[in-house]
C-alpha cells in the first residue's frame, strides 16, 4: 500500500500515481489544478462494478426509456404509453377531490412540515389499520403498520429484513422485477416459480414447492396481479397460505392493486389467512386512488398468530425506517381524512374505466391473430399477451417487437423478458377506452405490416 | 417439502406447528446495529428518560427539527407553491427517477449562483430529502474492499448506511481547538487504495462550524492527492451566521470532484416535505468517466422518490420566496447561538470551545472533574432528561464521548429554561471540592 505522506507539494503529479494515463484521461493539460490526467482516481474501479454495469437490466423505468428512445420524435400521433400503470395524467382518471382537499388543507395547517417518525405518523398508522381491518376477521393494531414511501420503498424495506448469508426468496414468473432488483442488491438468492397462463395465471405449486428448501425465507405474491391482470381465489390463496406454512415461510402479499377489480373475483386480501401463515402486505394509495406520484405506501403485518414475534421482523423494519426516508409528513397527516372522506362513487368511476378499457383491449387481442391472450383480465392494470413470433416477420424477440412498434407506430409496451416472460408483452389498460383503442388498432396494424410472407 | 415436522397434529388448521424459516437472526444484527445508532433511536431513549410526572414543558435541544417553534415557519411562498402545484393536478403521477425535469433544472440554477461554472440539470438528481441522497451516494459507492473516509464527529446516519452497504468506514478528527476543521494528517494517515470518498459537512453538524475558503481548498487538495471523491454534505447551506460566508465545496470541484447533497428542509424549514438532492460537481468529468453518474442513475431507477408535486412545486419555491424570509430565520438563529454561547460559559461542568457560527448545532464537552457521578455523556443525557426534562444528544451518538450536541433552533425564551435547567443540574451535580 502506497502510504501517502505528504510532501507538502500537491500541484504535481501525485506519489504513487504514475503520469501514464491508466485511468483513460487523455488531456494533456497540466495547468496547475485543472485536468489532471495524472491523477488516479481511486472510485474509478467502481464502474465496473454491480451498479454501473447491470442497473440497465435491473428496472421496468430502465426498459421504458429505452424503448421510448425509439419513439421517433417527429411522428404525428400522440405517444401511446401503454407500458406503465400511470393513469394519474387523464382527467378522466383524475382523483378523489376529497383526497386532494385533505392534502392541501393538511399543509395549510402547517403543523406538518416536521420529521415523521421513521415509522409513520401514529394516526396516520392507525387509519391504516382500521381501513384494512375491514376486510379481515381480526382486528390490526396501528403497530401492525409501518408507512414507506410508496408501495416502493415497501419492497425496499421489507427485502433487507428478510436478507440473511444463504437465505433464498421465492419470486413468481412473470413478476414485477423491482424484487429482482432488490434481492439481488441485497444478496439474497432468487429463485423462481411459475404462473400459470392456463390457470388463470394461478401459481404453480408444485413448481414453488420443488424450489424451496431450508434457506427459503419467504415468497412473493402478487393480487390482484400485476402483470397478469388475475385475481386469485379464496381456494387458491388458502392453498398458498397452506404452502407457506409447510414450508415453513411467510408471505409477502403485494397487494398494491387491492380496489382495483372489476371481473367477477373479488379481492381478497391475504391478511385473511394470516393465522396459517404469517404475511407481510404491501399496499399504497397510488393505485387505488390514482397517485403514484404522492408516494405514500406502507407494510402491513399480519400475524394473529404472533409467529413474527419472536423473529423480530417488526424491530427489523423499525430499524430500517429509521435510517431511510419517509413518506412526506403532510401527505401522512392527511391520511385519516382520505381514507374516511373517499366516497365509493370515486373507486366506481375508476374501476368502470378500467373494466371498459380492459374489455376493448382483450377484445382486440383476441381478434389479431398474432398476439394472444390466455386469460382475460380481471383487475389491476395489465394483461400479459403472447407473441406470436412464428406468424410474424423480422422480428427477433419481444424487445425488438416493443422497439419497432415504438419507432414506427409510437406505441410503448412492456417487454416480457424484463417481467421473466421472453416473446410475451404486458399492456396496460389503464388509459382512456378510446387511447385503448387506438392502441390495440395501431398493434394490429403493425403485426399485420409484419407478417410473415 | 419436508421441514422436519412429520405428521399432522393439533392446533386450528390441524397442522404441527411448522419450522419457521425467517427465524433467524443474522442480518438483523445489522440492522440492528444501523438502526439503534440512528439519532431517532437514541431520541427515543432520552424520551423515555424523562420523567411522566413532570410538569414543566420538555426543553428539546437534542435533534435538529426547529418546526415545533412558532418563529421557525416556513415561507408561505413555498406553502403556496406546493399548494398551486397540488391543485394542478399535473403532478399527481410518477416522476422520472432522476427528478421532475423542471425542478432539476431551477436547483441547477440555483446551486450555480455560488460556483464558478454553470451545473446543468442533468447533473441534479432529485432524492426524497438529504436523507435519500446519502442513502443513494453511500449504495452507489459500495463495492468489495472499498472504504470512505466519515467525520468524527459527525452525522450517524453515514455510519448506519455504510454498515448497511458493506461499506468499510474510517474516521478521521475535527479538531476543536481549531474550529472543528478537518484534521487532514488523519485523513492521510487513513487512507488508502480502496478508499473511494471522504464526507465533508459544512456548515457542520453536530459542530456549528463554517470553513474558511483556505481550509476548504485544503480538502480538496487533500482528496486530489488521494484520488478521492468529496461528498459535501451541505444540507445547512446558506445558514452561516458568523463572520464567515457559506462556501460550497463545488468552487473547488476542478481540484477534486464533488458531490453535494442538499435539500429544502433546513433553509426553509420543512424537514417533512422530503425533498433533497445530489448535485455531480464535476466540471472535469472525471464522476462521469468513473461512471458514478450512472451508478446512481441506476440506483434510483429502483429507488422511491420525493412526491412529484413537491418537485413541481421546487421552481416556484426557489424563486418567490424573498430575501428577508431567510434574513429573518438568520437572524434567530444567530441569537439563539449567540445566547447559547454565552450562557454556556456560566455552567461549570460544561464547556464549549468553539462558538457556533452556522448549522443549528454545538458541541460541548463534558468536564467530568468537575461534575459527579455520570459514568460517560450518554448517562449524562440521560439523568439530564429525567431531572430536568432538557433533551441534549449524546457525543458518544456521533462519534464523541464524553460531549453533547445542542441544538439552538429553538425560540429564545425555551433556550433560556433549558440552559437554566441545564445550569441548575450541573450545579446539584458539581464535584464538592476536596
Amino acid at each position: 500500500m502506497a502510504t501517502h505522506q505528504s510532501n507538502g507539494h500537491i500541484a504535481t503529479a501525485d506519489k504513487g500515481h504514475s503520469a501514464a494515463a491508466q485511468n483513460g484521461h487523455s488531456n494533456g493539460k497540466s495547468n496547475g489544478h485543472a485536468v489532471a490526467p495524472e491523477v488516479e482516481w481511486n472510485f474509478a474501479r467502481a464502474k465496473d462494478g454491480v451498479l454501473a454495469t447491470t442497473g440497465a437490466n435491473m428496472s421496468i423505468r430502465a426498459i421504458r426509456y429505452k424503448i421510448s428512445a425509439s419513439v421517433q420524435d417527429d411522428g404525428p400521433r400522440p405517444v401511446l404509453p401503454l407500458a406503465h400503470g400511470d393513469p394519474s395524467m387523464f382527467p378522466a382518471f383524475r382523483t378523489a377531490v376529497e383526497a386532494e382537499d385533505a392534502v392541501a388543507a393538511t399543509l395549510r395547517t402547517g403543523e406538518f412540515n416536521c420529521y415523521p417518525a421513521g415509522v409513520g405518523l401514529p394516526a396516520a398508522r392507525s387509519a391504516v389499520a382500521e381501513h384494512l381491518s375491514k376486510d379481515l376477521p381480526y382486528q390490526l393494531s396501528a403497530d401492525d403498520i409501518f408507512l414507506t414511501a410508496g408501495g416502493t420503498q415497501a419492497i425496499e424495506v421489507v427485502i433487507p429484513v428478510l436478507a440473511q448469508p444463504g437465505a433464498n426468496i421465492l419470486l413468481p414468473r412473470p413478476g414485477y422485477p423491482n424484487y429482482e432488483a432488490r434481492a439481488g442488491f441485497n444478496r439474497l438468492e432468487i429463485r423462481h416459480f411459475d404462473l400459470l397462463p392456463d390457470k388463470g395465471w394461478e401459481i404453480d405449486i408444485n413448481s414453488l414447492e420443488s424450489i424451496a428448501d431450508k434457506n427459503t425465507t419467504a415468497m412473493v405474491i402478487i393480487n390482484p396481479n400485476n402483470p397478469c391482470g388475475s385475481v386469485y381465489s379464496y381456494e387458491h390463496l388458502a392453498k398458498v397460505a397452506e404452502v407457506a406454512r409447510k414450508l415453513g415461510i411467510l408471505v409477502i402479499a403485494d397487494e398494491v392493486y387491492g380496489k382495483l377489480v372489476f371481473g367477477g373475483a373479488p379481492f381478497i386480501p391475504m391478511g385473511v389467512f394470516g393465522h396459517i401463515a404469517p404475511v407481510l402486505s404491501i399496499g399504497s394509495l397510488s393505485k387505488s386512488w390514482i397517485v403514484p406520484g404522492w408516494r405514500l405506501g406502507w407494510v402491513a403485518v399480519y400475524d394473529p398468530k404472533k409467529i413474527l414475534q419472536e423473529t423480530k421482523i417488526a424491530t427489523s423494519i423499525t430499524n430500517y425506517l429509521n435510517v431511510s426516508t419517509d413518506p412526506a409528513t403532510f401527505i401522512q397527516g392527511a391520511l385519516p381524512k382520505i381514507l374516511e372522506n373517499t366516497k365509493e362513487d370515486f373507486f366506481k368511476r375508476i374501476i368502470a374505466l378500467l373494466k371498459e378499457s380492459s374489455e376493448i383491449c382483450y377484445k382486440d387481442i383476441k381478434e389479431n391473430r398474432y398476439i394472444s391472450c390466455p386469460h382475460k383480465p380481471e383487475g389491476s392494470m395489465f394483461v400479459m399477451v403472447k407473441l406470436n413470433l412464428h406468424l410474424l416477420e423480422g422480428i427477433q424477440d419481444d424487445i425488438d417487437f416493443c422497439c419497432k412498434l415504438a419507432k414506427e407506430e409510437s406505441v410503448i409496451l412492456c417487454p416480457g423478458s424484463v417481467l421473466g416472460m421472453e416473446n410475451w408483452v404486458r399492456i396496460t389498460f389503464a388509459i382512456v377506452p378510446s387511447s385503448i383503442q387506438d392502441g390495440v388498432e395501431r398493434i394490429k396494424s403493425f403485426c399485420q405490416r409484419h407478417k410473415k410472407k | 417439502m419436508e421441514n422436519g415436522n412429520g405428521s399432522r397434529g393439533d392446533d386450528d388448521v390441524g397442522v404441527t406447528r411448522p419450522r419457521w424459516r425467517f427465524s433467524r437472526p443474522s442480518r438483523g444484527t445489522q440492522l440492528t446495529a444501523a438502526g439503534t445508532r440512528s439519532i431517532r433511536a437514541v431520541l427515543g431513549r432520552l424520551n423515555s428518560s424523562v420523567d411522566p410526572s413532570e410538569t414543566r414543558p420538555v426543553v428539546r435541544l437534542a435533534n435538529g427539527d426547529p418546526t415545533a417553534t412558532a418563529c421557525f415557519q416556513t415561507a408561505p411562498e413555498a406553502e403556496d407553491a406546493v399548494v398551486d402545484a397540488l391543485r394542478s393536478r399535473e403532478h399527481n403521477g410518477y416522476s422520472n427517477s432522476t427528478g421532475e425535469p423542471h425542478a432539476r433544472s431551477a436547483i441547477a440554477e440555483y446551486l450555480s449562483r455560488d460556483l464558478p461554472y454553470e451545473l446543468s440539470p442533468d447533473d441534479i438528481y432529485l432524492t426524497s430529502g438529504c436523507v435519500q441522497a446519502v442513502e443513494i451516494m453511500i449504495s452507489a459507492l459500495a463495492q468489495p474492499g472499498a472504504n470512505i473516509l466519515l467525520p468524527k464527529p459527525g452525522f450517524p446516519l453515514y455510519e448506519a448506511r455504510t454498515m448497511f452497504s458493506h461499506l468499510e468506514d474510517r474516521h478521521f478528527d475535527l479538531i476543536p481547538e481549531r474550529g472543528w476543521e478537518v484534521d487532514l494528517e488523519s485523513v492521510k494517515a487513513l487512507a488508502d487504495d480502496n478508499t473511494v470518498a471522504i464526507v465533508i459537512i459544512n456548515p457542520g453538524n453536530p459542530c456549528g462550524s463554517v470553513y474558511s475558503q483556505d481550509h476548504l481548498a485544503q480538502i480538496a487538495e487533500t482528496a486530489r492527492e488521494l484520488g478521492i471523491m468529496i461528498i459535501a454534505d451541505e444540507v445547512y447551506a446558506h445558514l452561516a451566521f458568523g463572520d464567515r460566508p457559506f462556501i460550497p465545496m463545488g468552487v473547488f470541484a476542478k481540484i477534486a470532484p464533488v458531490v453535494t447533497l442538499g435539500s429544502i428542509s433546513k433553509r426553509w424549514l420543512v424537514p417533512g416535505w422530503r425533498l433533497g438532492w445530489i448535485a455531480m460537481c464535476d466540471p472535469d468529468g472525471v464522476l462521469k468517466e468513473a461512471k458514478v453518474d450512472q451508478s446512481i442513475q441506476n440506483y434510483t431507477n429502483i429507488s422511491t422518490d420525493p412526491a412529484t408535486f413537491v418537485q413541481g412545486a421546487v421552481p416556484q419555491i426557489i424563486d418567490n420566496t424573498k430575501q428577508e424570509y431567510f434574513n429573518k430565520i438568520l437572524g434567530l438563529l444567530k441569537n439563539s447561538a449567540d445566547l447559547l454561547f454565552s450562557k454556556i460559559k456560566d455552567i461549570k461542568g460544561i464547556t464549549c470551545p468553539h462558538k457556533p457560527e452556522g448549522s443549528m448545532f454545538v458541541m460541548v464537552k463534558l468536564d467530568f472533574a468537575a461534575l459527579d457521578g455520570f459514568s460517560d455523556d450518554v448517562d449524562f443525557c440521560c439523568r439530564l432528561a429525567k431531572e430536568e426534562s432538557v433533551l441534549v444528544m449524546p457525543g458518544t451518538a456521533l462519534g464523541m464521548k464524553n460531549w453533547g450536541r445542542i441544538t439552538f433552533a429553538i425560540d429564545l425564551p425555551s433556550l433560556e429554561d433549558g440552559l437554566e435547567r441545564m445550569k441548575s443540574f450541573c450545579a446539584r451535580h458539581a464535584k464538592v471540592e476536596a
